[in-house]
């Protein structure tokens, strides 16, 4: 892996020595994806139909669980921006009378890897073992068996992605984390939860009342969120699975902006009880533990770094929303953006050194849009419809954010470049998504 | 279909009404003496030992909303008119007691949002109070922009949706 990196590496050095000055925006992109995002070419990957290695007869059901668990991970490792999926070309098959693909096979598709899934129903278990293979020179690389409830084959099937993505990277997955998000539900707004890809939707909130900007305690069992079930906005929380939201603090005028620390024993968050937005941090009880902000325009959307020692925000202070930093007690403030006249609802990398954000962008619509701490390397990521509330996902790999750009919002997700957008919902009426903590 | 076979019914009943009272052609629309007659009953209520404690009848319809501009909190021109004439009416139902909604348009994040909203209602209220109305009166909430007056995404809806609305707590 380090070679390859940095083969790409060398070449997108050798490229910016050669450019001219009309390559100079191609090379930009190179240096930013390369050295900025960490961006790597993608590695090829295949993945064969899950197959039946069991003695007796399968059942439909079992069958029809071997092709949709084969399809999870398919969908899993597609969507980790580190790989690209090789899919079967049925003319390539049909023109070589090729029946079934063999490695090399596969490696003409142009795969450098390939799982190869094995299945078993022992009881009422699904046992899958995996297989991970180099196509050339042709050798089995890795290998593992799985075991679990037959109906927690999505299970099996992410966990599965996970150790070919730690095996070949040596991050951890993302394909067991959660993600929460507000639907609006006639009405009402109320908090969701979902599978990272946007599967197994569940509410967890049914107040029929207005319920915002969700967050996941650094744990994953709780749910930090606004509501206005007491007539203001306060803020309250509930568990990951459902149940009935606890008000957490209620001060007069609005609590907002939920953000917790990463060491999750505090929250910063707004208050207006002095008669205009200030970011606080509270402890868990909703008592104040410190004053931030203290300025008369609007401060809001605190976000931690990962450390817990700086924090971004966004204020109007200069006469329109910007974003700012500052240390976690409210000394050192400097403006971090430097282009626009709307930035706002910033989100510090879960990698430590970009804060992404929404811009609003020459076209006159709202953008995700990144920027180093230091100020330097501004980019627009998006650039359909209106997108909002961007977060990362814990490996700090993927940001999700809402885009009207299909109708009335729905969920989508993007890598650090911009590349790589993928729909998670498709109900639209769907905002405010926030990303929980790596599950193994 | 029914609908539209009553209309005419009852445009035809008209016709002929007029036809046989005064043989002039105008075919009044059918539907107005229906609306107006309730209407026009209601003055008929005087009665002595009701009005003096019903006398303060004030309906929310009657405070102005005020409007602003986009991610603005400060009061235009129009804005303060409209308050004056909400100030009068405070002064003339001294009982009233009100809440200030601020509300946003829909651009602009929902955190962003609040905090403006809030901050359009506090001017609002402030506005008033410097018009010597009793701070204990007024309150304020903010709703962002959770609830649009107007749906739609052009400027139309987005201009009603920026906005100060008065709701009547106690009368």
């Amino acid at each position: 892996m380090f070679v390859r990196s940095f083969a790409v590496a060398i070449c997108g050095l050798s490229f910016i020595f050669i450019a001219d000055s009309q390559a100079q925006d191609n090379t930009n992109r190179i240096f930013f994806d390369t050295v900025v995002t960490g961006y790597v070419q993608p590695r090829k990957i295949g993945v064969e139909e899950m197959k039946y290695i069991g003695a007796t007869y399968i059942s439909a059901a079992d069958s029809t669980i071997m092709q949709y668990a084969t399809g999870v991970v398919q969908r899993d490792l597609d969507f980790y921006s580190e790989f690209d999926l090789v899919t079967i070309d049925s003319f390539y098959l049909r023109t070589y009378e090729i029946k079934e693909l063999d490695m090399l096979g596969w490696a003409r598709l142009g795969a450098d890897y390939l799982v190869r899934l094995e299945a078993e129903f022992p009881g009422s278990k699904l046992r899958v073992r995996w297989r991970l293979f180099d196509t050339s020179p042709e050798q089995e690389i890795s290998k593992g068996t799985l075991e679990n409830d037959r109906f927690a084959w999505r299970t099996v099937a992410h966990q599965i992605s996970n150790e070919i993505v730690r095996y070949l990277t040596g991050d951890q997955g993302p394909f067991l984390t959660q993600i929460a998000y507000v639907r609006k539900m006639g009405k009402a707004k109320e908090i969701f939860v979902a599978d990272y890809d946007g599967a197994n939707e569940r509410q967890v909130t049914k107040t029929g009342s207005t319920n915002l900007s969700p967050t996941f305690s650094p744990d994953g069992s709780e749910i930090y969120f606004t509501s206005f079930l007491d007539g203001q906005p306060h803020l309250y929380k509930v568990s990951a699975e459902g149940g009935k939201p606890v008000k957490v603090a209620g001060f007069s005028g609005i609590v907002a902006a939920p953000a917790i620390s990463p060491d999750g024993n505090q929250i910063a968050c707004v208050l207006s009880k002095d008669g205009n937005s200030e970011i606080y941090i509270i402890d868990k009880q909703g008592n104040v533990v410190r004053r931030l902000t203290n300025h008369r325009s609007i401060d809001t959307s605190p976000t931690w770094s990962p450390d817990g020692k700086m924090m971004a925000f966004t204020s109007d202070r200069s006469g329109s929303p910007q974003v700012y930093i500052m240390d976690t007690y409210g000394n050192g403030v400097r403006r971090l953006t430097p282009e626009g006249d709307y930035n706002d609802s910033p989100i510090w990398s879960a990698k430590g050194n970009r804060v992404t954000f929404v811009s609003r962008t020459p076209r006159g619509r709202f953008d995700l849009a990144s920027i180093d701490t230091s100020g330097e390397g501004y980019r627009i990521l998006t650039d359909l419809g209106t997108n909002e509330n961007p977060h990362f996902s814990p490996d700090g790999k993927q940001i999700i954010f809402s885009s009207t750009r299909l109708g009335t919002g729905d969920l989508f997700t993007a890598d650090l470049s911009g590349r790589n957008q993928r729909r998670l919902t498709r109900t639209g009426d769907c905002s405010n998504p926030t990303w929980g903590p790596l599950r193994y | 279909m029914k609908r539209l076979a009553l209309i005419l019914a009852v445009a035809a009943m008209c016709l002929l009404i007029i036809a046989v009272g005064c043989k002039k052609p105008p075919p009044a629309p059918p539907e107005q003496p229906k609306i107006e007659t309730p209407v026009e009953t209601k003055p008929t209520e005087p009665e002595k030992p009701a009005v003096v404690e019903e006398k303060p009848m004030i309906q929310e319809s009657q405070f102005q909303t005020v409007y602003f501009d986009f991610d603005k909190y400060n009061l235009r021109t129009d804005a303060k008119a409209a308050l004056d004439a909400n100030a009068a009416l405070l002064k003339q139902f001294p009982d009233v007691i009100v809440r200030i909604e601020g509300h946003c348009d829909e651009r602009g994040t929902v955190e962003y949002n609040l905090s403006l909203g809030e901050r359009r209602a506090r001017s609002t209220m402030e506005y008033l109070a410097g018009l010597g109305i009793d701070a204990g009166r007024l309150s304020i909430v903010s709703y962002g922009e959770e609830r649009p007056a107007v749906q739609g995404s052009d400027e139309g809806a987005w201009s009603k949706n920026r906005r100060a609305e008065f709701r009547i707590i106690s009368k």
